[in-house]
């Protein structure tokens, strides 16, 4: 593979980080005037990479030719089933953002650039093929999504999110890295292919040491229990269009960073990792759900309701299966609509003056004063909980599915039962948006950027997506046969 | 031709419903009449095209059309009527016709109308979807689909609070047992290999004798206990009494309830025949019978009683499905036909006498018979039904109960005392409906009721009147009505299994009759004897106190509070344990692989340890622990320590004979500990109360030694990892090829510097970035930092000096301090020569010999640094020239041109020339295009760290500027760098 071939499967990166550059330069001179011309550019060139990956996956393109810089970067259609995913999240995180941070004057220019390197940092994770390119790809991502955390500066709890965030994943990211060292040290080798050569014939003690740091340093990553305890405060304390991003496209990139480690290095080990997916995904659910119960913050809440979410997503991983990862990433890209769609309603609670309101006692009677955003929340809702009609039942079903075939079926019934205590907390905040007595609070009025992604969530996640699913499956399929031909 | 005709009428009838529903959300809220006509046009048009084909199916055949979806996942959308689907299809769109009529004038012209007729719509049209479904994921969705309907209906009236509850509570058991049947389809499903209701069918003796079998039953049997009402999960029903009447009619007789029913009827050839299947149903439905049956009887509230009057039917539902027996299944079927027509009917008569006279209280209620007679009249047929009076459809499934249990196993204890339990509950069923008409359409005229009684209109009757001529024909004359449909019905259960019978009042005067008469009369007896006393009483008599709403709330506060406890108790918002829960984690992580695997050492045998190289260790590890021990407390000493940590760190690396890199450690190690004593002047102080009476709580205490063990815990994990790895074999890494190449392809000894300059130039190059964009956001950091208020005065020391200075005649502020400093001020600044010196001797033989760029840079630096802290800031300032930008900007410039001049003979970026130049003076002098770079480096090093100096020295000089009174002199314009 040449040098100017890999050049040619890196193209949506390079992309986005000579926008990302060119773009810094343009803020440091033109200033935050500029903020949303940046904005803009930003889209277009998330838009861009996205129809370039757009190709690749559809063509489900696996195998040596995807191969870039000697087996460091992987241009597969299973990053690019990723890829899309994360770019679409980017792009949803800065179209709301204008709107939300505008309103005070705080929109800086740095903000889309500091969103475009999280994504090109998310694009190397989801493509790495070397513990070295995970690494920096992780790193990158996780520096900018330090910066965005505390993108308020002035804020009290934006700055403790952003250094508690910085804190807790900086220990992680050791964690990993240590994992990662100890891997090298008793495989000889970085690259996942190398790896795989090596614990071919079994795992040794210290490999599976490496292998289960490098495993911790991720389930920080994708907020799986028990590292997911930043999770709530970070969500809560971060710029709500913040928190949409952080829910959506890294949580992506981290499930399919953990998904590939997992498949492509260890595919051949699954027995060894298998109880500890298991655990976390187990734990995830319960924790998440337990913890959803008692918030009064809806950002919190849906904090909780992610780290339910990723457990439903490790049950696909835990099967080890081509039908396992084709369920997981079927199961992601629900999420993502539901997670942005749930994001972006939260960001249309305002005051009458434009104060952004995140108590979940002020949705009370919403469907009477603001009937279309509480029955769009309410479908996201419902679809969280994963009851029928809505699209987030499909989700779950996929996986349950897959884990069933993989004889993993105690797992699959525990989840589901599990998933009771989930739809819960859900059912509760639609009882309290339709029964009770209006609180009247929120009035303020919603960018028409807000409406318009609000709507296109609504209606992925209403039973017209299952318009969607022979089409989505089809990918998905596609995705996971080219992570399992490369395993 | 016929057959692709019924396909599609299949498709309309699903459709119709839906349709309707849509149409009527967009009505507005006040077309009330409209959105009647509509509703009611949809369903007579639906119930049309179902009755239409009957003739389809009539013959046992079964109509099926499916559209393949995700053939991948085994999933088709399959419509499929038979018999039996057909039934409750028609009961469904028959019934909903009904309702729609009778609710037109029920609902009162202030209600949002429309609405409710959509949602009555749709949820007919799930359990249409439901009873057509040939796949058992798409019958887990419309399943589903009727609970989140059935929430919408029952919580209608949101602005009642008991219908907010109680449409909660159904939708969480309801959706609940929903997600349990969907886990237990999975396992069916499994254990098929398709989720085909056709291929589940034909693989029933295999789903049987699976070992997934009970799993499977359960989860299943939860889903269908739920939904209809079955103890212990029955208490969810009486609460949805709450929503308007017609809802409770539909939801409650024909349609909600009877889908479990039906899930119960569709599965009973795949699971049915079992110990289990017997054990878990027979013992279900009886308890559901017999609680139902005695709690009705208690009831003062004409729908409470309506409400378990249904829960005992389904009961006795549950309980024949549960015998094995084909027969049994039979009256099973029949059953819930009667009890859908004569419950629905029930409903609706109480609902006009709530219309009419403004309360359903049994005891305010009495002889409305006279002000209407019509209703009175129908409401007694209907409830003679239920109490299975003869000639009403009620009795022939009663008698066929009847029949089945006499005919169980006569040795077993169960088959010995189910006639009698089955007799009981009918008494009680034969007291509560006679109850009912007694109190409320007999006796003396009502008294001080919320509205005078009149008569229904007459549309609001002709429902009634329409359900209870159903169950008098039936009753009368079964064998030419219901008989072909019911043995349809069957047939499509039990195929060939199916039991001759015969649907007839009269089979002789048998013990069934017995029975049947001998409950009529006990139920008769037992309201003469304790009518009255039934009014006075208040709850339920021994199982009042088990009230099944209260467990569930009981259960549902105990899990919010439950939950919240736990996340009090696991989670928190402080950073502190948090890390400590990560740390804790990856410590358990890594104990997972020592359990498993033991610890084991590598094979290589270790270099003796030198008492000294250990002692050195000790030192440094002393050093380490006390600078983390004083870090909160002290931190000049902490840094001090850190020093030392760093300096035996050096030591280590000369130890282990690497010269190059200990330089270059001792170096940044000096040039570190400097500027990080420049800038700990700038920290706010330390509180050196903490605790109050400076004595640490036992609390506090006890946490650090926690975080002790844990760190001792990590840490030597972390030793033992090392050294496991450490005692291996290396990986075949890459540095024997730098060390074999270092000279032929770089040309120098110094194989860390030829790294650097030449191997991994490129990365230098991008790290000497690094170093240029890390001095210059230091730079513009400080520039706007204005210190903590307590750092702005100047040091102790200093104050004493200058009150010294101020004193004494003839003496200037400052005087002291240059006095007392003379002597080392000397030394400083004849020492700066020699080591400028000293940088270019390293940085020319860096190539060879330790030393190069970098280190030469931060030697540089550490003369300029020593300048600072001789002569202070201004007088610095004032003779030494350094720009550091111009530094580091020609410095990268530099290297960036000697990587670019490869390029002119053709070579890739940053390719070196090396040769040996004999140099006057120097005398032979390797010489490579490396050096250029090296200076580059050079450059950029003393740029960099000048220009941190700067920022941080400027510090001092700003905040003289601001104290209050006037400092030392100042030249102007010199504050800002």
């Amino acid at each position: 593979m040449d040098f100017v071939a890999s050049l040619g499967l890196i193209l949506p990166e390079l992309i986005l980080s000579l926008t990302g550059l060119v773009l810094l330069l343009v803020a440091a001179w033109a200033g935050d005037k500029a903020s949303s011309a940046i904005s803009v550019a930003g889209c277009v060139a998330l838009g861009a990479c996205f129809f370039l990956v757009a190709r690749t996956v559809c063509a489900g393109a696996s195998g040596p030719d995807t191969v870039a810089f000697f087996g460091q970067f992987r241009a597969d259609a299973f990053a690019g089933f990723a890829k899309l995913m994360i770019y679409a999240a980017s792009g949803a995180a800065l179209v709301v953002a204008p709107a939300f941070f505008g309103r005070t004057g705080q929109m800086k220019a740095e903000y889309p650039v500091l969103i475009l390197f999280a994504t090109v940092g998310m694009s190397l994770m989801v493509s790495a093929g070397d513990l070295l390119t995970l690494y920096i790809g992780l790193e990158m991502n996780s520096l900018s999504a330090y910066v965005l955390a505390a993108f308020l500066r002035n804020d009290s709890r934006s700055s403790e999110a952003g250094l508690k965030y910085f804190v807790l994943g900086a220990l992680a990211s050791g964690i990993l890295l240590f994992g990662m060292s100890l891997t090298y040290g008793f495989t000889g080798t970085t690259s996942f292919e190398g790896i795989r050569a090596a614990v071919g014939d079994g795992l040794n003690g210290g490999t599976l040491f490496g292998l289960v740091f490098v495993f911790a340093g991720l389930a920080f990553k994708i907020s799986a229990v028990p590292f997911h305890m930043w999770t709530p405060d970070v969500y809560e304390g971060a710029p709500t269009p913040v928190t949409a991003f952080f829910a959506s496209a890294p949580k992506v990139a981290a499930v399919a960073l953990a998904t590939r480690v997992a498949i492509e290095a260890f595919g051949s080990q699954a027995d060894a990792w298998r109880q500890v997916v298991i655990f976390a995904a187990l734990a995830s659910i319960v924790v998440g759900a337990l913890g959803a119960i008692g918030q009064s913050n809806i950002k919190r809440l849906l904090a909780y309701s992610s780290i339910n979410n990723v457990g439903f997503i490790l049950i696909g991983l835990a099967c080890a299966t081509p039908k396992g990862v084709s369920a997981l990433l079927v199961y992601l890209a629900i999420y993502v609509a539901m997670t942005v769609g749930s994001f972006v309603a939260v960001l249309m609670m305002r005051a009458e003056d434009g104060t952004p309101i995140e108590g979940i006692a002020d949705l009370a009677g919403l469907s009477r004063t603001r009937p279309a955003l509480a029955w769009c929340l309410a479908m996201l809702m419902f679809s969280l909980a994963g009851i029928p009609p809505l699209f987030g039942f499909w989700g779950k079903f996929v996986v349950f599915q897959a884990a069933v075939q993989a004889n993993l079926v105690a797992l699959a019934a525990i989840g589901i039962a599990a998933s009771v205590i989930g739809a819960f907390y859900y059912i509760k905040i639609v009882k309290i948006m339709f029964f009770d007595e209006p609180a009247d609070t929120i009035r303020g009025k919603s960018d028409w950027a807000h409406w318009a992604l609000l709507a296109i969530s609504a209606i992925v996640v209403s039973p017209l997506g299952y318009l969607l699913t022979a089409w989505l499956g089809k990918l998905a399929d596609g995705a996971a046969a080219a992570l399992f031909l490369l395993a | 031709m016929l057959k692709v005709t019924s396909e599609s009428l299949l498709w309309l009838m699903l459709a119709l419903p839906f349709l309707g529903s849509l149409l009527s959300s967009i009505l507005p809220a006040r077309k009330r009449n409209t959105a009647g006509i509509l509703a009611g046009v949809v369903m007579l048009l639906a119930s049309v095209v179902a009755i239409g084909l009957y003739s389809s199916i009539s013959e046992g055949s079964v109509v099926r059309s499916r559209i393949p979806w995700l053939p991948s996942l085994g999933l088709e959308i399959v419509l499929r009527l038979d018999g039996l689907s057909w039934l409750f299809a028609a009961l469904v769109l028959v019934v909903g016709f009904l309702v729609v009529v009778y609710s037109r004038y029920y609902m009162s012209p202030e209600d949002p109308v429309p609405r409710f007729f959509a949602y009555l719509l749709a949820f007919a049209g799930s359990m249409v979807g439901l009873v057509l479904s040939g796949n058992l994921i798409q019958l887990v969705f419309f399943w589903e689909l009727t609970s989140l309907f059935s929430f919408l209906l029952i919580g209608y009236w949101y602005h009642n609070e008991r219908a907010r509850s109680g449409a909660r509570m159904a939708l969480i058991v309801t959706a609940t047992g929903g997600l349990c049947l969907l886990a237990g389809v999975m396992l069916l499903g499994k254990i098929a290999g398709s989720y085909d209701l056709d291929a589940v069918f034909l693989a029933a003796d295999r789903i049987r004798q699976s070992e997934l079998y009970l799993p499977a039953l359960g989860l299943i049997l939860i889903g269908a206990f739920t939904k209809s009402a079955q103890f212990p999960f029955h208490f969810w029903l009486p609460h949805a009494m709450a929503a308007p009447t017609p809802v409770s009619a539909y939801l409650h007789s024909a349609t909600l309830v009877k889908a479990g029913i039906f899930l119960l009827i569709r599965f009973w050839p795949v699971l049915a025949g079992t110990e289990a299947w017997f054990a878990t149903v027979t013992t279900v439905g009886l308890c559901t019978l017999i609680l139902g049956a005695w709690v009705a009887i208690f009831q003062q509230d004409l729908k409470g009683l309506l409400a378990y009057s249904t829960i005992s039917h389904l009961g006795l539902i549950t309980l024949l499905l549960g015998l094995n027996s084909p027969l049994a299944t039979v009256a099973a079927i029949f059953h819930t036909l009667n009890h859908a027509t004569f419950k629905a009917s029930l409903f609706m008569a109480v609902g006009i006498i709530d219309h009419e006279t403004g309360t359903r209280d049994i005891r305010k209620l009495s002889g409305l018979a006279r002000y209407m007679p019509i209703t009175a009249t129908l409401a007694v047929i209907a409830a003679g039904a239920m109490a299975g009076v003869p000639l009403l459809n009620g009795f022939l499934s009663k008698e066929m109960f009847l029949a089945e249990a006499l005919d169980l196993h006569r040795e077993s204890f169960a088959g010995r005392t189910l006639p009698f339990l089955a007799t009981l509950a009918l008494a009680f069923s034969v007291l509560y409906s006679v109850r009912f008409i007694h109190q409320s359409f007999f006796g003396p005229p009502p008294q001080d009721l919320p509205r005078e009684p009149q008569e229904a209109p007459r549309w609001m009757r002709m429902p009634i009147e329409v359900l209870v001529v159903a169950c008098l024909v039936v009753g009368m004359v079964p064998a030419l009505t219901v008989a072909p449909l019911l043995g349809a019905a069957a047939y499509s259960v039990l195929g060939p299994n199916t039991p001759s019978y015969s649907l007839a009042i009269w089979h002789g005067f048998n013990a069934p009759l017995v029975l049947s008469l001998l409950a009529l009369l006990l139920g008769a007896l037992g309201y003469v004897l304790f009518g009255k006393r039934l009014n006075r009483q208040d709850g339920t008599p021994l199982v009042g106190v088990f009230k099944g709403r209260r467990a569930f709330e009981t259960v549902l506060s105990l899990l919010i509070r439950g939950a919240r406890r736990t996340m009090e108790f696991v989670g928190t918002r402080r950073l502190q344990p948090q890390l400590r829960v990560l740390v804790l984690a990856a410590c358990f992580a890594g104990l997972l692989p020592f359990l498993r695997y033991g610890y084991q050492g590598g094979t290589k045998v270790g270099t003796p340890l030198d008492p000294a190289f250990a002692l050195i260790w000790l030192v440094g590890g002393i050093c380490a622990v006390a600078a983390a021990w004083t870090a909160k407390y002290h931190r000049f000493a902490a840094l001090i320590l850190m020093a030392g940590a760093g300096l035996v760190s050096c030591v280590s690396f000369v130890w282990l004979s690497s010269p190059d890199l200990a330089l270059t450690q001792l170096l940044v190690e000096t040039v570190t500990t400097l500027l990080l004593l420049l800038g700990l002047r700038w920290l706010p102080a330390r509180s050196r109360d903490l605790w109050p009476g400076s004595r640490t709580p036992w609390r506090v205490r006890f946490r650090r030694g926690g975080d002790v063990t844990l760190a001792l815990a990590a840490g030597s994990g972390i030793a033992l990892l090392s050294y496991a790895i450490m005692t291996r074999e290396m990986p075949n890494s890459i540095s024997r090829y730098f060390v074999e190449h270092s000279y032929p392809d770089g040309g120098g000894r110094n194989v860390v510097n030829v790294i650097l300059v030449d191997f991994r130039g490129f990365d230098t190059l991008g790290e000497m970035t690094v170093l240029a964009i890390v001095a210059l956001t230091v730079f513009a950091l400080l520039r706007r930092f204005r210190p903590a208020p307590e750092s702005v005065r100047s040091p102790e020391q200093q104050r004493l000096q200058d009150a010294s200075d101020d004193a004494r005649e003839g003496r200037e502020r400052g005087d002291t301090l240059a006095d007392y400093l003379l002597v080392p001020r000397t030394i400083m600044e004849w020492l700066f020569p020699a080591i400028i010196v000293l940088a270019f001797y390293l940085l020319m033989r860096g190539h060879d010999l330790p030393g190069g760029g970098f280190a030469a840079g931060v030697t540089m630096s550490i003369a300029l640094i020593l300048q600072y802290l001789a002569s202070g800031t201004r007088r610095v300032e004032d003779r030494l020239r350094v720009h550091p930008l111009r530094w580091m900007g020609s410095g990268l410039l530099l290297a960036v041109v000697t990587g670019l001049g490869a390029w002119w003979f053709d070579y890739p970026f940053l390719t070196s020339w090396f040769r040996y130049v004999d140099l006057p003076l120097l005398g032979e002098v390797p010489l490579a295009t490396a050096l250029l770079f090296d200076i580059g480096v050079f450059l950029l090093v003393i740029g960099a760290i000048a220009l941190i100096l700067v920022a941080i020295a400027h510090q001092s000089i700003r905040t003289t500027r601001r104290r209050p009174e006037p400092p030392l002199a100042v030249k102007s314009g010199e504050e800002e760098a």
